[in-house]
């Protein structure tokens, strides 16, 4: 169990958390083609490395703030509300 | 309205150790206000604290900081009314009576400390949750919000939670506090 | 029985005023206080104690400690209880575990006799085919000579276990000489510590040592237990090590539960678990009376056991030397001591059930009924690999040591190298004042990064080096294996000659050599077998030993009852304020997620029907209900739900469904205007959460410019539907300040009002059931007072509850779908038939390109209404839509139910679209099996399609 250091909180332990998943940006969805909105959907990069990614604070603060993690060794570097 | 009775969802009384190691006690009848503020607005200077902490108004009304730009305000029962009159109705400010959507309990005791340790993985010493914290976190696998707030020198936690969740509540945490000396009664026992 | 007790030794664990009486297989036996299992009957005279798991050889005490292979037994209704380390307690009822059908005479000790066809990889080859055995025969019979106790999960008595978390700054894993002086200083230094050991007393090999020894470990225990900030858990194991330090412990000596599992985050980790003797590898090896010497210094200096009476040592070590001068000292003749140091060796033991004679390198044959090697150590690394280190072997110590490691993992004592009490102590003392100084610097950070927490009293603290002198690494012979073949693995019946086969198979790497053969893979977790089987592969393959590796240890460091892991276990139950009135009234419960509520209060179908001639009241509370505040309130509507939103006039209400980003439907319910900038969003039972948690998702991170404040009301607001033709005449006796009328509140609208004395109700017209209905959102605190009011002034009008089964009849009557019922994981809008619904022309709703996509498709399949031909088959839910003539799958029945009001069977079913047309007939395939002619219908409401009785 790791820790995720929320940035309002303080660290917690991940399950007090939940992975959102890698951050992605939504393309404007009245111009996306079906392609462009599907890779938004369903690809991702999944590095075996740094990965920046979005957490909810489910049983704390309750925001959505990203994170860069390395996915290999759970170092976690950085922290900001979204 | 004729003074209707207040319905706890917990119908057990309060639950103490003989030798006052620890006691729980139902306080779900309180009057409980969440004051919800977009963070340019006056309200977080009308409260005067910021998330995590509590302070106690000169009305005995406790001002809990319980999450960025929000507020709990725990009074006396019937006093619901009062508490919504007494905030500042200025820029994008929401409040909502809360007293009918959550359970609220009083853990208390030298030994809460050690019964909350069971079901809470928060760091419960006294740096890291001093008197007058604020914070929110699973306890028994139900999302809690928690204030410390001793009553002279006795640890205390106010814990609460979504309403429907209640008597669970009160009987995991009363599960917890028997091996510090309560006795659990039968009808909210869970073995 | 003979007595092997010895005359009370200075450092022995026995309270000899006790007399502890217990059984063993049925017989009396008793000990004293301080006696392990063990120890009690080796004093008794039983020398053996279980048999071998594949061969059924007789075991005897091998290593009388915890990680002994041979003394797994049954203690009452608790299975796999190490007896080399488990203390007696009165009235235990002690049996052997894996015997049948007794420990003297087993049946499967015939196996010996096939053993050369149970070599490596016996399971793998033997019980592969043919499969149908595999269920008649072979797990019956491997079940029978399977090892390990019984489970009595019928009759079980074994209590609750229970859980508890914990936030030490320093863990100590190992309650030595090493251990406990790390502890003190880490508590010295400040940091609150955790000090965690297997045994049930600390000190760990001091216990067994001379009067120095015993001298320094009385000083270190009165510190341990007089410095503050120290909490010792003996007889508790760390099981493993996760990531951030995260740390599992398993503490057995706790009065209220039979195991207590501790959660602990750490700030730094001491691992100081000392050295595991490694058993010599020759013929005979697993002869009851062959023992190392560790078990023979605990047997002779802890519990007073004499283990033998003619000893053969074979020496490479200390360690060896003091069991000497120990046996000697216990009136045991040594016959011979071979010095593995010079070259002497042991070869073989011989004996029925016991040694009785010793063969020597040098070709000598010596009666003994003991044989003590003491050739070297295993560094138990587990927690360190599970830390990420991977271990190197030292040629010249002999061993493996620890070769990188986190800065929030430390090593101290054995595992880090060698000295005397004073060196390991110092080193102890040094560490834990590292450890110490590292993690409280971590709580500094956590004191400054947590908001609710108090300004730390101190800057932080300064970062120290290293500056540890190390351990130095004492030379050590290579001693693994005789000239002679022996066991390996004591637990899994392992032999050296069993690996040299599998490496001759191919399987030559140690991981592969491990799963093929099963070595390493028992209780003990290859606590005394890696080494051993490292070294004897990298001699099948003439390699050193530094080129084979070791296996990867991974937790648990040992092993753990399944009750301690599953701790105590919550499963949150929800409630409605309700509910109590429910279980008292004759309600049969269901539990649907976390909420428990009524299905029915006897017979749904004549609850159903009532709603349809008279009222029904049904406590709908785990409805999601969401509380929305604020002046972009609509703009967030119209992003979360398919439809538009920004004309919802106050007063009105309004359906809406909503998609996922890729156009699945995801959940739905009713939205209501309260005021200008105050609405009451409600979302299906199960989705309440979610719902949440997703409009929050888009408001703080897609448009955190929207002034929107969602707060969650469910619980809150008691939810009782109020329906059927006479309902509005019910609420007409109960409501003030609002004209129920239908002008005055015409279909899909909303009004504030009082009912039955209660303020500050929400009422809404909407009509799940079909019927004329309103739906009431109380304050929970007054709840009942409302429902016992609704049912109080209605009994004229025949007003009855109604449960959950009722209301799904009535809905489907209606032809209403449920998300997540009716749709799935793959439907899409157009399949559950929101084409008039959804508004493709908006610039930004969710999930709208799937959207626009799905609705140019045709080959999506169709949500219909569909009634049996036969009218009284009621098809199960799920039931496949086959095409006639072959098996091939055309749709599902996805709601079924029999209607009172049309006196036939009623469903939904999602179809192809070849078959969605009204009057087409399809096949419905039974559970039976039998197939069945069904319509699809134009409409899916069966009754009253039209919707006259809802709007009145």
């Amino acid at each position: 169990m790791i820790v995720v250091p929320c940035p309002n909180c303080g660290p917690r332990n991940s399950s007090d958390l939940r992975n959102a998943g890698e951050l992605v940006s939504r393309p404007d969805p009245d111009t996306a083609s079906l392609t462009e909105w599907r890779s938004y959907l369903y690809l991702r990069e999944n590095p075996a490395g740094w990965v920046t990614e979005t957490w909810y604070c489910r049983t704390g603060c309750r925001r959505y703030f990203t994170i860069e993690r390395n996915t290999a060794t759970n170092e976690i570097r950085d922290s900001e509300n979204s | 309205m004729s003074e209707l009775d207040f319905v706890s969802p917990v119908a057990s009384g309060a639950l103490s150790a003989s030798g006052g190691g620890i006691a729980l006690e139902d306080l779900s009848d309180r009057s409980k206000v969440l004051v919800r503020a977009g963070r340019s607005t006056a309200a977080g200077t009308h409260l005067k604290v910021t998330y995590g902490h509590s302070r106690r108004r000169r009305d005995g009304t406790l001002i809990c900081g319980s999450r960025p730009d929000e507020w709990t305000l725990i009074a006396d029962p019937g006093q619901g009314a009062e508490l919504l009159a007494s905030l500042p109705d200025e820029g994008f400010v929401s409040v909502v009576d809360i007293t009918h959507g959550r359970a609220m309990f009083r853990l208390s005791g030298p030994d809460s400390v050690d019964a909350l340790a069971k079901v809470c993985n928060i760091d419960l010493a006294d740096d890291m949750t001093p008197d007058g914290a604020v914070f929110s976190a699973s306890v028994a696998k139900v999302t809690c919000d928690l204030v410390r707030s001793d009553v002279a020198d006795r640890r205390t936690y106010l814990i609460s939670c979504e309403r429907s969740f209640g008597r669970f509540l009160f009987a995991a945490i009363a599960d917890a506090c028997a091996e510090f000396g309560i006795d659990v009664p039968e009808d909210i026992s869970m073995h | 029985m003979s007595s092997n007790r010895l005359p009370i030794r200075g450092g022995e664990l026995l309270d000899r005023s006790t007399n502890l009486s217990f059984t063993w297989n049925g017989r009396a036996y008793s000990g004293h206080e301080g006696d392990t299992i063990a120890s009690a009957l080796a004093a008794a005279g039983v020398e053996i104690f279980s048999r071998g798991m594949k061969y059924h050889r007789r075991r005897g005490i091998l290593t009388a400690n915890h990680w002994d292979p041979n003394l797994s037994v049954q203690v009452g209704d608790e299975p796999n209880v190490r007896a080399g380390s488990r203390r007696l307690v009165d009235g235990m009822q002690v049996s052997a575990q894996n015997v049948w059908p007794s420990l003297r005479w087993d049946l499967g000790a015939v196996n010996r006799l096939v053993g050369r066809y149970l070599s490596a990889g016996f399971y793998y080859k033997t019980f592969m085919r043919p499969q149908f055995l595999w269920h008649n025969l072979y797990q019956r019979v491997l079940r029978k000579f399977a090892p390990g106790g019984r489970v009595h999960w019928k009759t079980g008595t074994h209590g609750e276990y229970d859980k508890r978390y914990a936030h030490p700054d320093v863990l100590v894993a190992g309650g030595g000489p090493a251990g406990m002086a790390a502890a003190l200083s880490a508590a010295e230094a400040g940091a609150s510590v955790m000090l965690v050991e297997q045994e049930p007393e600390l000190g760990g090999h001091l216990r067994w040592g001379g009067p120095d020894d015993l001298a320094v470990l009385a000083d270190l225990n009165r510190a341990v237990h007089s410095t503050p900030g120290i909490e010792v858990l003996c007889d508790s194991i760390v099981t493993g090590r996760y990531d951030h330090n995260w740390v599992a412990v398993v503490q057995r000596n706790h009065e209220i539960a039979p195991e207590r599992l501790i959660k602990a985050r750490v700030g730094s980790l001491i691992v100081a678990p000392g050295l595991v003797e490694r058993p010599y590898v020759f013929a005979g090896n697993d002869l009851p009376g062959v023992m190392l010497a560790g078990a023979v210094r605990r047997l002779i200096n802890l519990w007073a056991v004499k283990p033998g009476n003619r000893a053969v040592v074979l020496s490479a070590n200390s360690e060896g030397d003091a069991a000497v001068a120990d046996l000697e000292s216990a009136g045991v003749e040594v016959v011979a001591v071979l010095d593995a140091r010079a070259g002497e060796d042991v070869v073989g033991a011989r004996g029925r059930g016991r040694v009785t004679s010793v063969q020597t390198g040098d070709g000598r044959t010596l009666k003994a009924d003991l044989l003590v090697t003491a050739t070297g150590w295993t560094a138990p690394t587990s927690l360190l690999n599970m830390a990420g280190d991977r271990p190197v072997y030292d040629r010249i110590a002999a061993r493996y040591f620890p070769q990188s490691l986190p800065d929030n993992v430390l090593v101290t004592g054995g595992i880090a190298g060698d000295g005397s009490t004073t060196e390991l102590t110092a080193h102890g003392r040094e560490t834990g004042s590292l450890a110490a100084q590292r993690a409280l610097r971590l709580r500094h950070d956590r004191l400054t990064q947590t908001p609710r927490s108090a300004t730390p009293d101190s800057a932080l603290p300064a970062a120290i080096a290293d500056n540890r002198i190390p351990l130095r690494r004492s030379p050590h012979p290579e001693c693994y294996r005789s000239t002679t073949h022996g066991l390996v693995d004591y637990s899994e019946d392992v032999s050296s000659k069993d690996l040299i086969q599998a490496t001759g198979e191919g399987f030559d790497s140690i991981e592969l050599m491990k799963r093929y053969t099963t070595v390493t893979m028992g209780p003990g977790q290859g606590k005394l077998e890696t080494v051993n089987a490292a070294a004897v592969l990298a001699e099948a393959r003439a390699v050193e030993m530094a080129d084979i590796g070791t296996t990867v240890w991974r937790p648990p460091f040992s092993p753990v009852s399944l009750g301690a892991l599953a701790g105590r276990i919550f499963e949150p139950v929800r409630r409605s304020a309700l509910q109590n009135w429910h279980e008292t009234n004759g309600a049969t419960n269901l539990l649907a997620g976390q909420w428990v509520r009524p299905d029915h209060y006897g017979d749904p179908m004549t609850e159903a029907s009532n709603v349809r001639e008279n009222v029904g009241i049904i406590d709908v509370t785990p409805l999601g209900k969401l509380d929305l505040r604020g002046p972009d309130v609509a703009n967030l509507l119209d992003l979360v739900y398919v439809n538009r939103w920004q004309k919802l006039e106050v007063g009105r209400v309004r359906y809406g469904a909503m998609v996922a980003e890729d156009g699945v439907v995801s959940d739905d319910g009713v939205t209501g205007r309260l005021a200008d900038s105050h609405y009451l969003m409600t979302t299906t039972s199960s989705g309440a959460a979610a719902v949440w948690e997703m409009l929050e998702d888009w408001l703080q991170t897609y448009r955190p410019d929207w002034e929107v404040h969602v707060t969650p009301v469910t619980g809150g607001l008691t939810s009782i539907n109020v329906a059927g033709p006479r309902s509005r005449e019910l609420l007409e006796r109960l409501v003030e300040n609002v004209d129920l009328s239908a002008g005055a509140f015409p279909y899909f609208s909303v009004r504030t009002g009082t009912v039955s004395g209660v303020q500050d109700c929400i009422i809404w017209r909407i009509g799940f059931t079909g019927e004329l209905s309103y739906e009431l959102h109380v304050p929970s605190g007054h709840a009942l007072h409302v429902w016992e009011s609704l049912l109080s002034n209605g009994s004229d009008l025949g007003v009855a509850p109604f449960g959950i089964e009722a209301q799904r009849i009535l809905r489907l009557e209606k032809g209403h779908y449920i998300v997540g019922q009716d749709t799935d994981g793959l439907s899409k809008a157009s399949t559950a038939g929101l084409g008039g619904l959804v508004k493709l022309d908006k610039a930004d709703t969710i999930g709208l390109p799937e959207l626009r996509a799905a609705f140019e498709r045709t080959d999506l399949p169709v949500l219909v209404g569909l009634q049996p031909d036969d009218p009284m088959i009621v098809p199960d839910e799920a039931c496949q839509i086959v095409e006639a003539g072959s098996n091939e799958i055309l749709g599902r029945v996805t709601s079924s139910r029999m209607s009172p009001t049309l006196g036939r069977s009623v469903c939904l079913a999602q179809v192809d679209p070849s078959l969605a047309s009204a009057g087409t007939a399809v096949t419905v395939q039974l559970v039976d099996g039998r197939r069945i002619t069904a319509t699809v219908q134009e409409h899916h409401a069966h009754v009253d399609p039209e919707g006259a009785r809802q709007r009145v």
